[in-house]
């Protein structure tokens, strides 16, 4: 089981965990969603390694009663049916340019991601991988994030609510 | 109860052992439920209690497993400081691998990896693997480890048992102790009260009755019991003093009766010796043969007496009632006596209704009644004194008094004279002679004839009254065969053919002398079946026959003379001896025309010749 070596783990490994974990923690838009059992739609920008290990995990998966598929992303394409955006490393310029759109959590890895509009952003704290929360642009995409979540942060930057 | 002997025979004490032992044994049966009850249920909550921390454990540290945050997790764990029961605490991730502690000061042992989820008991520990799952993922195990506190809570127990157990015991102590005075108490008492009884035979003893219920009625049983015993155990007591009065009576009359009849043989010998030594002085001898003849009289008197006696003893005497003349029988009673008090200087006043006063009696015997009252003025009245016989019709009663100036009678002694061989005076040198029956006689005849008999006195020294009352006769019937009376005119009577049966050659010889000399033609026959076989031919008008003849008795043979011709119409007279069947009853089934008993008395004889 990859996702539970930690510290040997692969760092790919352990974010595409995060990433399927992210689900259980975030509430959307019902609007999202065409229909009760349509999935929640993971897609991944400029990271097939962790897109790589996703699509390991999800098959089968089901997660607030609806499968979960990861898809890869191409630049600019269109983000409508993705309900997560994560923007890998390398991809990060990308960040600045996505227009804040509704219903889609992005997920940055990035030191400066959430300046750029990133809802959460992976950072290496301790020589581990942790993330960040930005509670104000959730909001800005009407997402709700659990604050069991928050929890574990390693920082939450406050929303305006 | 065998195995309770070891309690003893007290009643307090079986109470007592009840009363603890229903105690401690309801008190250790139900601490052994409650206890079994109590550590179920305290394991079951425990254990729910546990798996609902761990599922709370599990839902906060579900986010630090997801994300393999350590420090969360730890931090997580550390809310278990609230709940002291909590020793270790543990989260594994989803390989196995501890990922983060926690352990109370002085606790040691945490699994290094997570074991299957459910929980083991391990002596008074309980360790609870449980599967942390958020979202339907599994994310990793929580460990933990408490102490159920089974331990603690049995000492608990235990103590307030304990305590509970001696409080108890007090309060069975004392519930037992209320027990006895209520219970055991008045149970003591019966049996205190019996034993009394028993031990000291004195049936007045009653138990007190305390309470109203069984035992108030077991003593209230006893005290019935116990009144019916006293009540017999007195009347017992009082018949056995009856008895023995009685049989004082009769020894000390046997004394007397032998002194009775000894006294007139003295004289009578010495009468004789006269007799034989003085043949030539005719004063001599007819002074001697006066002598015998009194000391004969008396004699007879006596066994007449004792006949008498034995009739009322074994309920023989019986009456021949018939309407007689009260002032006859008066007067043949006083006729009787008057020698005798003249001899003894008495003035005798007597006070007689006329003729004409008839009542139903036995004319010989209410003038025994008579005779023995006077009998007993005239001799317990010191020479010269005075002594009134009255006779009067008073409501219908025949009251006669006789009242003395005599030695009179203490008020202790008035009723017992009436017993039989009472005598006030039982010296044998006393002057007076007697056996003690008199009166007894008197009061047994008086109340065959429905009457009373009863006595005053002033006191010793100042004389008695005796007063009679019997019953006058309803109607009044001219009195019928007067001439039957034993006190009937002295006539002179017409010879007769006259038959004589007896076996006692002595009597029989005399007896036919006696009657030859009156100038009758006698006829002697010794047997039975020579006296029925001179009937035939001798055709006598009176036959004087023995009731004890040989071969053929007195009623046998009276029978056959009724069935004679010859004496089908003659008179027959039974004639009895000492001892022998005395019933007149029985003598005039047979057919006797009259009774007599030997010695036979001239009178009688010419009164049954002058009827013939
Ligand atoms: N008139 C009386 N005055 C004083 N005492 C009397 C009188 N009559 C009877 N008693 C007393 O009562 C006793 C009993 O009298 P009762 O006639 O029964 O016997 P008794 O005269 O002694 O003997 P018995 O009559 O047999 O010859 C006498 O012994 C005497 O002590
Ligand atoms: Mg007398």
């Amino acid at each position: 089981m990859p996702l539970c070596a930690l510290g040997q783990a692969l760092e790919h490994e352990v974010k595409a965990a995060y990433l399927f974990r992210f689900l259980s923690f975030v509430e959307w838009p019902q609007s999202t969603f065409l229909r009760p059992d349509s999935p929640i739609v993971i897609g991944v920008l400029g990271a097939d390694d962790v897109l790589a290990e996703l699509r390991e995990i999800v098959p089968g998966r089901v997660v607030q009663g609806r499968p979960v598929a990861a898809v890869r992303l191409h630049e600019g394409a269109s983000l409508a049916g993705v309900h997560v955006l994560f923007v890998g490393r390398e991809a990060g310029a990308q960040l600045a340019r996505l227009a804040p759109t509704r219903g889609v959590l992005v997920v940055s890895d990035s030191e400066r991601g959430l300046d750029q509009g990133a809802v959460v952003n992976f950072v290496r704290a301790e020589g581990r991988v942790r993330f960040e929360v930005a509670l104000d642009a959730a909001e800005q995409r009407e997402l709700r994030i659990s604050s069991r979540m928050l929890a574990v942060a390693s920082s939450v930057r406050p929303g305006k609510l | 109860m065998r195995p309770l002997r070891w309690i003893g025979a007290s009643v307090r004490r079986k109470t007592m052992a009840v009363v603890i032992a229903t105690t401690v044994i309801a008190l250790l049966v139900s601490a052994a439920a409650m206890l079994f009850y109590e550590v179920r249920t305290l394991r079951e909550t425990h254990l729910a209690e546990l798996r609902t921390q761990a599922e709370i454990i599990g839902r906060a540290s579900g986010p630090a497993l997801a994300f393999k945050d350590r420090k969360a997790a730890a931090q997580d764990l550390l809310m278990l400081r609230g709940r002291p029961d909590i020793e270790l605490a543990a989260l594994y991730a989803l390989d196995g691998t501890l990922f983060a502690s926690y352990a109370r000061a002085g606790q040691s042992g945490i699994p290094p990896r997570a074991g299957a989820p459910g929980y083991r008991l391990e002596g008074d520990s309980v360790t609870l693997f449980h599967a942390v799952t958020d979202a339907n993922e599994d994310l990793g195990t929580v460990f933990l480890r408490s102490s159920a506190g089974l331990r603690e809570r049995m000492q608990d127990y235990v103590a307030i048992l304990g305590s509970v157990l001696a409080l108890s015991l007090a309060v069975a102590w004392l519930v037992s102790v209320w027990l006895q005075r209520a219970v055991t108490g008045p149970i003591l008492n019966v049996a205190g009260a019996a034993r009394q009884v028993f031990e000291r035979r004195d049936f007045s003893v009653r138990a007190e009755k305390r309470t109203e219920d069984e035992i108030g009625m077991l003593a209230d049983t006893l005290n019935r019991m116990l009144a019916d015993l006293e009540r017999e155990m007195t009347e017992r007591r009082e018949a056995e003093g009856a008895i023995r009065a009685a049989d004082r009576r009769k020894d000390e009359f046997l004394a007397t009766l032998a002194h009775e009849l000894r006294n007139p043989l003295a004289p009578i010998r010495n009468a004789l010796y006269i007799m034989q030594a003085a043949r030539d002085n005719p004063a001599a001898v007819a002074e001697a043969r006066a002598i015998i003849e009194r000391q004969l009289a008396q004699m007879v008197r006596l066994v007449d007496d004792l006949l008498d006696v034995s009739r009322i003893t074994t309920g023989k005497l019986n009456l021949r009632k018939e309407q007689v003349d009260a002032r006859a029988v008066a007067q043949s009673a006083i006729e009787a006596v008057e020698p005798l008090a003249r001899a003894r200087g008495h003035a005798l006043r007597v006070a007689l209704p006329p003729t004409g006063v008839t009542l139903d009696a036995d004319p010989t015997r209410l003038a025994q009644v008579f005779l023995n009252l006077l009998n007993n003025a005239i001799k317990f009245t010191d020479p010269g004194g005075r002594i009134d016989f009255e006779v009067e019709v008073a409501a219908g009663e025949l009251v006669a008094r006789v009242r003395d100036s005599g030695v009179g009678i203490a008020a202790e002694m008035r009723e017992e004279i009436f017993e039989m061989f009472a005598q006030v005076d039982r010296s044998l040198e006393r002057s007076t002679m007697g056996l003690g029956v008199g009166l007894s006689l008197a009061r047994r005849l008086v109340e065959l004839h429905g009457g009373t008999i009863s006595v005053s006195s002033a006191g010793p020294g100042k004389g008695a009254e005796f007063v009679v009352r019997i019953p006058l006769a309803g109607e009044r019937q001219p009195a019928a065969r007067d001439d039957r009376a034993p006190f009937a005119r002295a006539s002179a009577a017409r010879p007769h053919r006259i038959l004589l049966a007896d076996d006692n050659l002595d009597f029989a010889s005399s007896f036919a002398t006696l009657l030859r000399r009156m100038g009758n033609e006698v006829r002697v026959e010794h047997d039975g079946p020579a006296a029925l076989a001179a009937a035939g031919e001798f055709r006598p008008e009176i036959a004087f026959l023995d009731i004890g003849l040989p071969k053929l008795n007195g009623f046998d043979l009276a029978r056959r003379l009724r069935g004679l011709s010859a004496t089908a119409g003659s008179k027959l007279v039974a004639v009895t001896g000492w001892g022998q069947p005395s019933d007149r009853q029985l003598a005039s089934e047979a057919g006797f025309d009259d009774y007599m008993v030997k010695p036979v008395e001239i009178e009688r004889i010419q009164a049954i010749l002058r009827a013939a």
